[in-house]
């Protein structure tokens, strides 16, 4: 074997240093000028070089997508967003502030705990009801199988036993009553031999089969076209119906509170509110910040006297600002982002005016300073691209922080009226019912909704920061 | 350090007196009704009769030094509303001991979850604990303390099985009230303790002492744990301002009878003087806790020189 390898080698070795021989003889037959030659400029060669495909947002949106957390709330909250705006357009929704009234009773709707739909029991063709027309329902009738109602200790036939009802007769009538607990019959040792008479301590509802078609005994609502109308009062279904708690197909959703509100509606209101808060807060955050932060970095004979201003500020609890702008304005939307626009761009001065005395007198700004370029395009060329991370994380954490303030100020009876429904107002209606369990829903909706919001904001704008960071895009 | 003690005390001081001096001046712009505990009964002369009584009549600069000359003298004026006519350096000498009993107890409790969570965080940098830690301080930072105060009275009290409201005889609702306040605390104790270690864990010293074969435990001890609770020093007076929202929050939630209560329910009741005085003590403990935090760093890391050293920025 290794016999092989020798000459093997060897061939290799001799094919290389013929192929050498060939080539240092035709170099040697070039003349001299040949071999040097200069070399024109090239424009496109130059370019090549020179390029780089790095483009500044394409990177950071490329950083920003693989955090897959972020990415996935991103699209929760636009779709969220987008759903605030549209809810009030989709077919079928109450108005955040209308009062709902029963049609009949002409009472609020208060406390209707949520449900998907108004559907209570699902009726046979042909089941007989009473049926009159709603009033303020056009199409709609209230339905009902009471025949008659027996009032206590009254005495009646029963003709057939059974565990749930019992078929009876009752002054020439025959039907149906319930055989429960709170009917509490009086029933002979063995029940099943009938007929036989007997009696109740209650009243009872005689019913006209042995279906209960009452919202625990009040009326059930049915569109029109189902019932056939026997002329006398009953009517029969022509096909098979759902009987709904109330005249509409149109549930309320998150249910209602206590003087018969939407919840559904009042609380994509409310996000919309909260949001229109925070987002408009953000705002001027962002544009206050900025413009006292670049001032005050930027000016030196202004440093002294900001500085001093804002330790006077900052040594002031920021809820403290709040609560007393807030006291002293009336409760409106402009004073509450009024008083949070007070106490937020302090901050956010401060951060950029430490990034920008950082990094104002750095070579290549004094570069730029030589070269003649004007105060404004230094702030905005060479400045202020550098705080793009800080800014946003400011911007995207201000929007999380003033529904907070706004939950806060609403808390201590300092927010926005109740007519204006937002998450804050929500929230602190729902409060005050937490001792009643059956009524929590009414506060348990809006955190879940308010905290979905602003966890996403929290993570989305860490997120970007980070992703903005050009130390992250390598 | 005294020069410098005595420079930040005279400035805290001078920072107060211009605070007293704006919270002042802005309520004097409020409607004069919440100085009268029955103003719709009274006619146009009682009503100047009684400002002027009040020396509410005078011009705003005499009113401000005859408020602080009143000030020096530990009078901070009546209450017209909340309960009339009572001097209210007493009502809330009353209140004052209870909010402080738990602002110290939630303190205590935050460095007891905090510290011990912070350090778990980073000596288990991108791990388990690390992550927990993680979605606990993102939790908190984001979600509006309200919410989750109400929830963990609604359902800590059923689960724990213990009255809803607060009863200072009965030490069982001390609990969530104490626990509440102190997780705003413990999440950033514990956000800045993990930050400051994973700083100082990249430090040379450290990779010299690992080098060495000192024991894992004995550099998170000895070297980075010490190192970077320097610079938390500052932060614990400081939470003192945390504490504030929370006790306006938890206070009013639980019932109980301190400070942050009276001031939702003065508030509600539009009584003037009341959320002047209470508004001007949450100031003060605003500056205090903040000059302590200066003060303690100064004494604790002998790093930090207060010598004013002048150099090209």
């Amino acid at each position: 074997m290794p016999g092989i390898k020798d000459t093997m080698s060897q061939k290799l070795e001799k094919s290389v240093s013929a192929q050498l021989e060939q080539q240092l003889d035709s170099a040697a037959a070039i003349n001299e000028d040949e071999l040097f030659v200069l070399a024109d400029y090239d424009q496109s060669a130059a370019e090549k070089a020179g390029y780089s495909n790095y483009s500044y947002w394409r990177s950071t949106l490329q950083v920003f997508f693989k955090n897959k957390l972020a990415v996935c709330l991103l699209v929760v909250l636009v779709l969220l967003v987008l759903f605030t705006f549209l809810q009030p357009h989709l077919p079928g929704q109450y108005p955040a502030n209308l009062i709902n009234t029963h049609p009949q009773t002409g009472k609020a709707l208060s406390h209707v705990s949520p449900s998907f739909s108004t559907v209570l029991i699902t009726a046979p063709q042909g089941a007989m009801v009473n049926a009159e027309p709603v009033k303020d329902a056009e199409g709609w009738y209230a339905v009902d199988n009471k025949l008659s109602t027996i009032k206590s200790r009254q005495k009646f036939t029963v003709v057939e036993y059974g565990e749930n009802w019992c078929k009876i007769e009752y002054k020439n009538m025959t039907g149906y009553v319930k055989n429960n607990f709170q009917t509490k019959l009086k029933l002979p040792e063995d029940p099943t031999a009938v007929p036989y008479e007997s009696r109740s301590n209650f009243n009872l509802d005689l019913y006209m089969s042995d279906v209960d078609y009452t919202n625990n005994g009040a009326a059930l609502y049915v569109e029109g076209s189902k019932l056939t109308m026997n002329g006398d009062g009953t009517a029969s279904f022509a096909q098979d119906a759902e009987l709904r708690v109330l005249p509409s197909t149109h549930a309320f959703w998150f249910g209602t509170n206590n003087i018969g509100q939407d919840l559904w509606a009042r609380v994509w209101s409310g996000t919309r509110t909260s949001l229109f808060i925070g987002f408009t807060v953000a705002f001027f955050e962002a544009l206050l910040g900025i413009l006292v932060g670049v001032l005050w970095g930027y000016v030196r004979k202004l440093d002294r006297l900001l500085t001093e201003v804002y330790n006077v500020i900052d040594n002031i609890p920021n809820t403290i600002i709040l609560i007393l702008i807030s006291y002293i304005l009336k409760p409106s939307l402009q004073t509450l982002i009024f008083s949070m626009c007070l106490t937020r761009w302090l901050g956010m001065a401060r951060f950029i005016r430490n990034q920008i005395v950082i990094i104002r007198d750095r070579d290549y700004n004094l570069a730029s300073r030589c070269l003649g370029t004007g105060t404004w395009r230094i702030i905005m060329k060479n400045l202020l691209p550098y705080l793009v991370s800080v800014i946003t994380l400011r911007m995207a954490l201000a929007i999380p922080g003033a529904i907070g303030s706004e939950v806060f100020i609403t808390y201590i009876g300092l927010g926005l009226p109740v007519d204006i429904p937002s998450l804050g107002n929500l929230i602190n209606e729902g409060r005050q019912l937490i001792t009643s369990a059956a009524l929590r829903y009414q506060l348990i909706f809006p955190a879940i909704v308010l905290s979905i919001v602003t966890i996403s904001f929290y993570i989305i704008g860490n997120a970007f920061a980070d992703a903005a960071d050009p130390k992250n895009h390598v | 350090m005294l020069k410098y003690s005595f420079k930040r005390l005279i400035s805290s001081v001078l920072t107060l007196m211009i605070i007293i001096t704006i919270v002042f001046v802005l309520l004097r712009q409020m409607p004069i009704e919440g100085y009268f505990d029955n103003f719709d009964k009274l006619d146009q002369a009682q009503i100047q009769a009684k400002l002027s009584q009040l020396g509410l009549t005078d011009p705003i600069p005499v009113q401000l030094w005859n408020f602080f000359v009143d000030l020096l003298h530990g009078d901070l004026g009546t209450s017209s509303r909340y309960a009339t006519g009572a001097p209210i350096a007493d009502l809330i000498a009353k209140k004052a001991p209870i909010s402080i009993k738990l602002g110290v107890l939630s303190m205590a409790l935050s460095l007891i979850m905090g510290i011990p969570l912070g350090a778990a965080m980073a000596r288990s940098k991108g791990k388990f604990w690390d992550k927990i830690g993680t979605v606990y301080i993102v939790f908190i930072n984001a979600v509006p303390a309200a919410v989750y105060y109400i929830f963990i009275q609604m359902y800590g009290t059923s689960a724990l099985t213990i009255p809803m409201l607060f009863d200072e005889k009965n030490l069982v609702t001390w609990i969530l009230p104490v626990f509440s306040m102190s997780l705003g605390s413990t999440a950033s104790y514990a956000m800045w303790l993990r930050r400051y270690m994973v700083d100082e864990m990249n430090k040379d010293y450290v990779r010299l002492a690992r080098a060495k074969g000192v024991s894992d435990k004995k550099i998170m001890m000895q070297h980075v744990f010490r190192n970077a609770f320097v610079p938390m020093i500052q932060y614990i007076p400081t939470s003192l301002l945390y504490t504030i929202s929370g006790s306006i929050y938890i206070e009013s939630l639980y019932s109980i009878p301190g400070m942050g209560g009276l001031l939702v329910d003065v508030i509600g009741r539009q009584d003037n003087p009341m959320v002047q005085a209470i508004v001007i003590i949450y100031s003060c403990i605003g500056i205090i806790g903040l000059l302590l935090g200066d003060l303690l760093m100064g004494m604790i890391d002998p790093r930090i020189s207060f010598v004013k050293k002048e150099g090209a920025r």
